[in-house]
């Protein structure tokens, strides 16, 4: 077997060959629920019937998948610069404690709080990419291992936050801050505990930024960036002003994902593995996967929102046990990534020559 | 009273790094090979259980260990297909052998939960050294074996490569796979050794958790371990012995968390070792002098007659 | 007996009234297989189940505080009528899903918010870790015990004061070293904070954290430890005395015969908070169920005699024995903080001849004297 590369496939191919390989891993899903003693139609039906029948179950699809989205879209800005920004964890959790710290403690009433949280949430988790992305561009420091650094430090310090300062007065010495104002809560779409706001904005962000990327100088500028650094010189990309606002914008969307988490599910600083169940990771996967496109990152980001729901009612409605979901997680994401194989090199059978 | 302290941190610095080192070595080898595996956390926890079930069933420790290199490079073979043979992206397919090993290990290990186990691995006084001061008990005296194991293979990595052809071919497949190729080398051959290689030791270090650290099987217990030794690569620039003393430091951080306790939030201790890192980086990057970066070809698959 | 005839009333009543089937659900915030919390309630659910044959229960595992609600939603789409939500953090979620269901009987553990649907439930230990600190007290050499904590949430520091008291009612000047890890389950940091203690001099170990860790590191030191939650003994069969065991299942079998006979309904549980301590079955002395006292430490135990208040001079073996009878059998016959005691910063907080009410042993703060280490939120 050999693989020749070959040239950019076009977009109806890349369309057909990702959702054969998408119904390709959900049909190896339910062969291994099945061997695990579940019948695939059976499955499959209680799945379908747990997300679609009702608003609830779909509304916990989007409710996965918009800090995946959020997440995804910054980061596909952020890699078409080639900033490899591994901490959209750290930015989301950042974004999380920002916003708790306005609802908490600014003393601001009414629907400016939310705003407030919201801008307060984009700049730290901004802030915090910004950091990495100078060290770089000034620097040369290498950028995956200081964002990747600084999720670690992001983690202990919500922990630090929980337990020492911020640990709330109504939380029965538990690990958490006290519960946020009424005023700081998203509202809900009715009937379901889908924050729609939270829908919007990653909607808005990931119309915007594919318009940045592809409509304005800046977005020019990070694609030559990213893909001739070189020649992005010569052409007088001003490397540390087109850096800094990618990691600007994309920590900023991770802020916002933790904005939306805390003001739209918690309503409240609690455990850093509890604000965020790794959208941040998730989020580099749907960025990936997305081919770097912040509107392909949002039919991607609802793709694992999707997945991560119908694995939340295979636990209830069959038993299957959440390491089961889990390895399924992991066997379609084998699926997504061997179907890129197929895009970008021809498979060439036979004797390998020379 | 400062000998005690001394001492104790030592010797719990050593013991808590021992998995650290085996999956940072292993993982060390793989990425200067030119692939990152993310999936240390998953080879881990299926080297823990395999390593207990093998012990467990043969009355052997031993053999325990052995299992768990096999299962870890097992593992560690999909990743390397995935990411060398098909050229799939190295960060997502880590990611899935992470979750794959921690969903299957749990499964697979339901019957060995809360069972003790009769014969774990047997600790190493050794002899004279163990007599020198301060250093004596807290280095030489009720360690694993696997402990000086790690120290051998350590340095033994140091000398294979900086010191043979070897180590040169290894370190050219990860630096600058095309012209390693036009020298010869087979650039997938290497890669997919160290791949193999790096799977085997986490194995290993999954073992040390759950044949000699704490003698039992619990669901989940590396609990993170496996991405901190995949910080501790990063932190060791690299480097085979620079990664003994990165281990014991993050080790030394952790006992040293507990036995301050009372006078300084743990969190701040165990951020620590995140901050130097980014603050050696930077002054490194300042003076120049070091060069602390990644194997160039690190996370990009290698095409034949691709630039 | 009582207990029997209350059974068998419920019996005949649900003959008479009885509905057909009951489908109950579990939300757990481990992995069943944690040897700990999770593993607890998962065996009780199992006796539950065993024990009803008009009871079909469903399970799901490692559920995220933000998600216990939207997996509410699909239980009780499952036709799921009684639901346990095992976690303190599940606390907001259940009360929101109460609201959404009011059809459905929530029981939440270690909470405190109650509603018409929701009652509240706690197997608690107390009792048990006094008698654990009596014998730590007795075996301890260095005077220093050592103790690994998960939170310092009011929960554990009624245990830690509880067993303090033990300790130094045999052995006055002895002092209980704490180290919190922060995490309910992580062998790693369970396993570092004992060495910890260890290098501080403790030579007896007890602690809260999923996993037998803290048993394990002490036996390899030769040092004595309790076992917690789930029985230890076969881990180290020289080292452990004895430990604080839990019968969830007695809850459970208790609190569903009643739904099924209709004792309990949607609209009557806003007074329902079960406390249940060592008469009510739901939690054991032992090392193992059934071992109160390890044998293999009896003798120690009878050799050391210490001179008691109320029965004079007596062996701890003996003494521990005669306040677990006192306490099993009797309610109210003795009670660990029995005032006057003082907090470690001298100020009085059981007054001489009181008792704590629930609420105070719910909302515990301070730090009995002997307690020595960080203790978070201590009042001033």
């Amino acid at each position: 077997m050999k693989l020749v590369p070959r040239p950019a496939p076009k977009a109806f191919e890349v369309v057909w060959v990702s959702t054969l390989a998408v119904l390709l891993a959900f049909l190896s899903s339910l062969l291994l629920l099945w061997l695990y003693g579940t019948p695939p139609l059976e499955a499959a039906r209680a799945i379908a019937g747990g997300v679609f029948s009702d608003p609830r179950g779909l509304a916990e699809v989007l409710r996965r998948a918009v800090p995946l989205i959020l997440v995804g879209a910054g980061l596909a800005l952020a890699f078409r610069a080639q900033f490899w920004n591994i901490g959209a964890e750290g930015q989301l959790l950042l974004g999380a404690v920002a916003a708790g710290g306005v609802a908490l403690f600014s003393g601001i009433e009414g629907p400016g709080l939310l705003f407030v949280m919201a801008l307060a949430a984009f700049l730290a988790g901004g802030l915090w990419a910004l950091f990495s992305a100078f060290l770089k561009a000034r620097l040369g420091v290498n950028d995956v291992i200081t964002t990747l650094m600084l999720n670690y430090v992001a983690i202990y310090l919500v922990d630090w936050l929980i337990h020492g300062p911020w640990k709330g007065k109504s939380a029965f010495g538990f690990a958490y801050t006290d519960r946020f104002p009424e005023a700081a809560s998203l509202p809900l779409l009715p009937g379901t505990a889908l924050a729609w706001p939270g829908v919007v904005l990653a909607l808005l962000l990931a119309v915007l930024f594919a318009w940045l990327l592809f409509a304005t100088k800046l977005g020019f500028e990070v694609r030559v960036l990213g893909e001739n650094p070189e020649a992005a010189r010569y052409a007088g990309v001003r490397a540390l002003f087109t850096l800094s606002w990618v990691a600007l914008l994309s920590g900023g969307a991770a802020g916002l994902a933790g904005f939306v988490e805390v003001a739209g599910t918690h309503h409240k600083l609690l455990a850093p593995l509890q604000i965020s169940l790794g959208y941040g990771y998730t989020g580099i996967i749907v960025a990936w996967l997305g081919r770097n496109h912040p509107l392909v990152a949002v039919l991607t980001g609802l793709l694992v929102g999707f997945v991560f729901a119908a694995g939340d009612v295979a636990k209830v409605a069959l038993a299957t046990p959440f390491q089961l979901v889990q390895v399924v997680n992991g066997l379609i994401l084998f699926f997504l990534i061997a179907a890129e194989v197929f895009l970008r090199y021809r498979v060439v059978w036979g004797v390998r020559r020379g | 009273m400062v000998e005690s302290w001394v001492v104790a941190t030592l010797a719990r610095g050593l013991a808590f790094a021992v998995p650290l080192l085996f999956a940072a070595l292993g993982e060390l080898v793989a990425e200067r090979a030119g692939v990152i595996n993310l999936g240390v956390e998953g080879m881990m926890i299926l080297g823990a259980l395999s390593a207990f079930v093998v012990a467990d069933l043969s009355g052997n420790p031993w053999l325990g260990v052995l299992a768990a290199a096999g299962v870890g490079a097992a593992a560690a073979f999909f990743h390397a297909f995935f990411s060398i043979t098909l050229r799939a992206n190295q960060y997502v397919s880590g990611l899935a052998l992470t979750m794959v090993g921690l969903g299957l290990s749990g499964l697979l290990g339901k019957p060995f939960a809360g069972r003790p186990l009769a014969h774990p691995l047997p600790k190493w006084d050794v002899p004279l050294l163990k007599e020198i001061p301060w250093i004596g008990p807290g280095v030489f005296s009720g360690q694993s074996a696997l402990l000086y194991l790690g120290f051998l293979l350590a340095f033994l990595l140091w000398v294979f490569l900086y010191r043979t052809r070897g180590g040169i071919h290894l370190r050219s497949v990860g630096e600058n796979p095309a012209a390693a190729d036009a020298l010869g080398v087979n650039v997938y051959l290497v890669r997919y050794l160290a791949v193999l290689f790096g799977g085997a030791m986490a194995g290993v270090a999954g073992a040390y958790l759950s044949v000699a650290y704490r003698p039992s099987w619990t669901e989940g217990m590396t609990a993170g371990l496996g991405w901190i030794a995949l910080a501790i690569v990063i932190f060791a620039a690299w480097d085979p012995l620079r990664a003994v003393v990165t281990s014991f430091l993050f080790g030394a951080f952790y006992h040293l968390a507990y036995r301050f306790q009372a006078h300084l939030a743990p969190e701040f201790l165990k951020m620590t070792p995140y901050l130097f890192t980014i603050l050696f980086l930077v002054l490194s990057a300042l003076g120049k002098s070091v060069r602390l970066g990644a194997p160039e070809a690190l996370g990009r698959p290698y095409v034949r007659g691709e630039r | 007996m009582r207990k029997f005839w209350l059974a068998a009333v419920v019996v005949l009543w649900a003959l008479a009234f009885g509905q057909q089937e009951i489908k109950a659900g579990w939300i757990y915030v481990g992995p069943i297989g944690d040897y700990g919390w999770t593993h607890a309630h998962d065996v009780g659910r199992k006796e539950a189940e065993a024990a009803f044959p008009w009871l079909k229960t469903v399970y799901v595992e490692s559920v995220p505080e933000g998600q216990a609600g939207s997996y509410i939603d699909q239980m009780v789409r499952q036709g799921v009528k009684v639901i346990f939500a095992t976690s303190f953090g599940y606390m907001d979620a259940v009360q929101e899903a109460a609201k959404r269901y009011p059809d459905v009987i929530f029981a939440h553990a270690t909470g405190f918010k109650r509603a018409p649907n929701v009652a509240t439930y706690m197997a608690d230990f107390y009792q048990v870790y006094y008698l654990n600190g009596l014998m730590a007290g007795a075996l301890t050499k260095t005077g220093k015990v050592g103790y690994v904590g998960a939170f310092p949430i009011p929960e554990l520091k009624r245990h830690i004061n509880a067993f303090t008291l033990g300790v130094r009612a045999v052995n006055p000047k002895a002092q209980v070293l704490v180290r919190w890890i922060y995490e309910w389950y992580n062998p790693a940091a369970a396993k570092e904070a004992t060495e910890a203690l260890i290098a501080e001099g403790a030579d007896v170990f007890a602690f809260t954290e999923d996993s037998p860790t803290v048993v394990q590191v002490a036996a390899e030191k030769g040092f004595p430890s309790f076992s917690h939650y789930s029985p230890m003994l076969k881990f180290a069969p020289d080292y452990v005395v004895s430990g604080q065991l839990v019968h969830w299942g007695t809850i459970y079998k208790d609190f569903l015969a009643k739904v099924y006979a209709g004792l309990y309904t949607p609209k009557n549980l806003e007074d329902v908070d079960y406390w249940w301590l060592l008469p009510q079955g739901a939690v054991e002395l032992g090392a193992d169920f059934g071992v109160p006292i390890n044998p293999k430490f009896a003798g120690r135990l009878k050799a050391k005699q210490v001179d008691h208040p109320i029965f004079g001079k007596i062996s701890v073996y003996d003494l521990v024995m005669k306040l677990h009878g006192l306490m099993k059998d009797v309610e109210l016959a003795f009670d660990p903080f029995q005032g006057p005691i003082k907090d470690r910063k001298g100020v009085l907080r059981v007054p001489e001849g009181l008792r704590l009410t629930k609420h105070q042993l719910e909302t515990m703060e301070w730090a009995v004297e002997g307690v020595v280490g960080p203790w978070p939120n201590e009042p001033k």
